[in-house]
């Protein structure tokens, strides 16, 4: 799945646990990544977060790319047991913080040694945590933008009840004085604190985030920040490991499509060396960017009908440096100027149902599809990501046509592997299409009633719900297998 | 737009009979040439999937046919200068402005900035 995986180098030292936080939906990819890309073991997912074991380099820690944020482990215990006395529970979230030095000095050695000892200088003391200073707590945000304070929001699990912020304070100093010091924890209101999910008691409580920006001159003084998580499932500390999101890449200058989803999706794809692949709706160009940067050799081409959007994706690539794999022209989805079987995979964010009205644009799914599965060839693969709306416009175009094939079935020993086609409601006897999109987890699809030309031969293989962010979408994956009566 | 990119692009006017759009005749007026690092295992695996016909004949309206043999020698993957000459005239040579011409129908697409404009008006898909 993932390209020129190499084991031998990027390796240092004993293996090393982390977690890493997850977009909703793509957990499965991350769990898959860490273990092809990483030689991760001890890989487990926890609601929201993929925790892992390596003893992988920072530079290929670096390339991970479903994941949001990585994290070095600090502790990870059981929930916090809930208590009316808030004061306890206070002292039980800074015994899980605080306890234990020596953890601490374990993580910040493992810290220094992945950055390679450039940050910090001199020793590190051994100090009591009694006889630690205490401060009026700041939270340290490395960045000052509230974008990226969203992110870590969002990822953040909706059961937590509680979050702080406590910071790990290694100062940077000119006469190389390492200080160790330990912050205080308090609960305060503040203009970004919202409330959440009541917690169950009998108190009139609220839940809040303490949220404190710290900008400027300050914010330079400290190393990194820790990041406290609570909630029923565990209560767990972590070092961020780098200073950004993973999904902030250096390689891409204007985001459009978030690059975790698109990397998601072209590792679907089935890329492999001499692949023409082809996004007919590229926009920014973010899916070719991102799988161009991972699959190489491959020949990539993006067409977009928006002189803007070509615009866009043309300065994203020279950015990215890879003028050279990824080719545009302005075509049209509905007419692509290429021959019929000639693309080996199409891969595409479909705009509509988010921005567009959703009428309007339905009747150009099927034209679309269409002349998707006209240039593809046989046994290529289309990955596809849409809305819920679409993709119940889908499911009535593909099912439709699957069963006015029923070679299908039948086709059990095709070169290319028989597409898995899932069917959650194989005793339909109302006569009804057999809704083949039903593989969804969860997602109902009705047969759709339209009067949809056949185009026959693409079947569903697999698909996964993800988050957008404000909104869901699902990740769409197709093979085109041969036509019936072709052989 | 590189020549792997024109290799790959038919004309879809309406009327045009199946393949006669193929290949569509470049009339440049500025082409490029850029310094590629040259892959080698890249070029060898495009080969198969290139028109060969019409890259030279392609290659040849720029000036830039680079002694490219009419037909395929054998055995090319390991024939290294062979290959350089081939990644020269694929990925090296960039048409930046100047005109596609369908060959059936005489239609004409604009390349501007080096990104071709293909699309048909409503009379003609």
């Amino acid at each position: 799945m993932v390209a020129g995986v190499e084991e031998a180098p990027g390796c240092a030292g004993h293996p090393v646990r982390y977690f890493c936080t997850a977009g909703r939906g793509l957990e499965p990819f991350l769990l898959r990544e860490v273990q092809a890309r990483l030689g991760a073991t001890q890989v487990e997912y926890v609601s929201g977060k993929v925790f892992f074991t390596t003893n992988s380099e920072l530079s290929k820690l670096k390339k991970l790319k479903s994941g949001e944020r990585l994290f070095l482990l600090l502790k990870k215990h059981p929930p916090i047991s809930l208590s009316r006395n808030k004061g306890k529970v206070f002292h039980e979230i800074q015994k899980l913080v605080i306890e234990e030095p020596r953890c601490w000095l374990d993580i910040v050695s493992i810290w220094k040694h992945l950055h390679g000892n450039k940050v910090i200088q001199g020793n590190i003391s051994k100090e009591n945590p009694k006889s630690l200073k205490r401060k009026s707590e700041e939270e340290i945000s490395i960045s000052t933008k509230k974008q990226k304070r969203k992110q870590i929001l969002e990822t953040v699990s909706d059961e937590c009840q509680v979050e702080e912020h406590k910071n790990c304070v290694v100062p940077e100093t000119n006469n190389n004085m390492d200080l160790w010091t330990e912050s205080k924890t308090f609960l305060e209101e503040t203009p970004e604190s919202r409330t959440e999910k009541s917690v169950e008691s009998n108190n009139h409580s609220f839940n809040f985030r303490v949220s404190c920006r710290c900008s400027g001159a300050i914010a330079k003084v400290f190393t990194s920040q820790l990041f406290v998580h609570l909630n029923d499932i565990y209560s767990v500390v972590g070092i961020p490991v780098f200073r950004l999101p993973l999904a902030n890449r250096e390689y891409i200058q204007t985001a459009g499509l978030r690059s975790t989803i698109a990397w998601a999706m072209a590792s679907l794809a089935e890329i492999s060396a001499g692949s023409f692949v082809l996004d007919p709706m590229c926009g920014l160009g973010t899916i070719l960017l991102e799988a161009a940067k991972e699959w190489l050799n491959v020949h990539y081409l993006g067409a977009d009908i928006s002189d803007s959007q070509l615009q866009g994706s043309h300065e994203n690539i020279k950015a990215a440096g890879l003028m050279d794999k990824i080719g545009l022209l302005k075509a049209s989805v509905i007419a692509l100027p290429l021959p019929s079987e000639s693309v080996d995979v199409v891969i595409s964010d479909i705009p509509f149902g988010k921005k567009f009205k959703i009428r309007k644009d339905m009747k150009l799914l099927p034209d679309i599809l269409r002349e998707m599965e006209r240039v593809l060839r046989v046994g290529g693969t289309v990955v596809l990501l849409m809305s819920q709306d679409l993709h119940k416009h889908m499911g009535g175009c593909i099912s439709r046509c699957v069963e006015n094939d029923t070679s299908l079935n039948a086709n059990s020993d095709s070169k290319n592997g028989a597409a898995v086609v899932k069917d959650l409601n194989p005793k339909e006897k109302n006569g009804s299409p057999r809704s083949i999109s039903s593989s969804i987890k969860g997602v109902e699809t009705e047969p759709f009633n339209q009067k949809i030309t056949c185009f026959g031969s693409l079947v569903a293989v697999e698909s996964y719900g993800v988050s957008l962010g404000k909104t869901d979408a699902f990740i769409y994956k197709y093979r085109k297998i041969p036509a019936a009566g072709k052989q | 737009m590189k020549l792997l990119t024109h290799n790959m692009l038919t004309s879809h006017v309406r009327g045009v009979r199946p393949g006669a759009g193929f290949p569509l005749r470049i009339q440049a007026t500025e082409v490029k040439v850029n310094n590629v690092d040259f892959n080698q295992e890249f070029v060898a695996r495009m080969i198969p999937k290139v028109e060969w016909g019409a890259l030279v004949e392609a290659a040849e309206s720029l000036g830039h046919l680079s002694d490219l043999p009419p037909q395929l020698p054998p055995e090319y993957e390991s024939n290294e200068d062979f290959l350089r000459k081939v990644h020269h005239v694929l990925l090296e040579v960039e048409v930046m402005e100047g005109v596609l011409k369908c060959p059936d129908s005489g239609r004409e697409f604009p390349i501007t900035k080096g990104i071709p404009n293909m699309l048909l008006s409503e009379e003609e898909t």
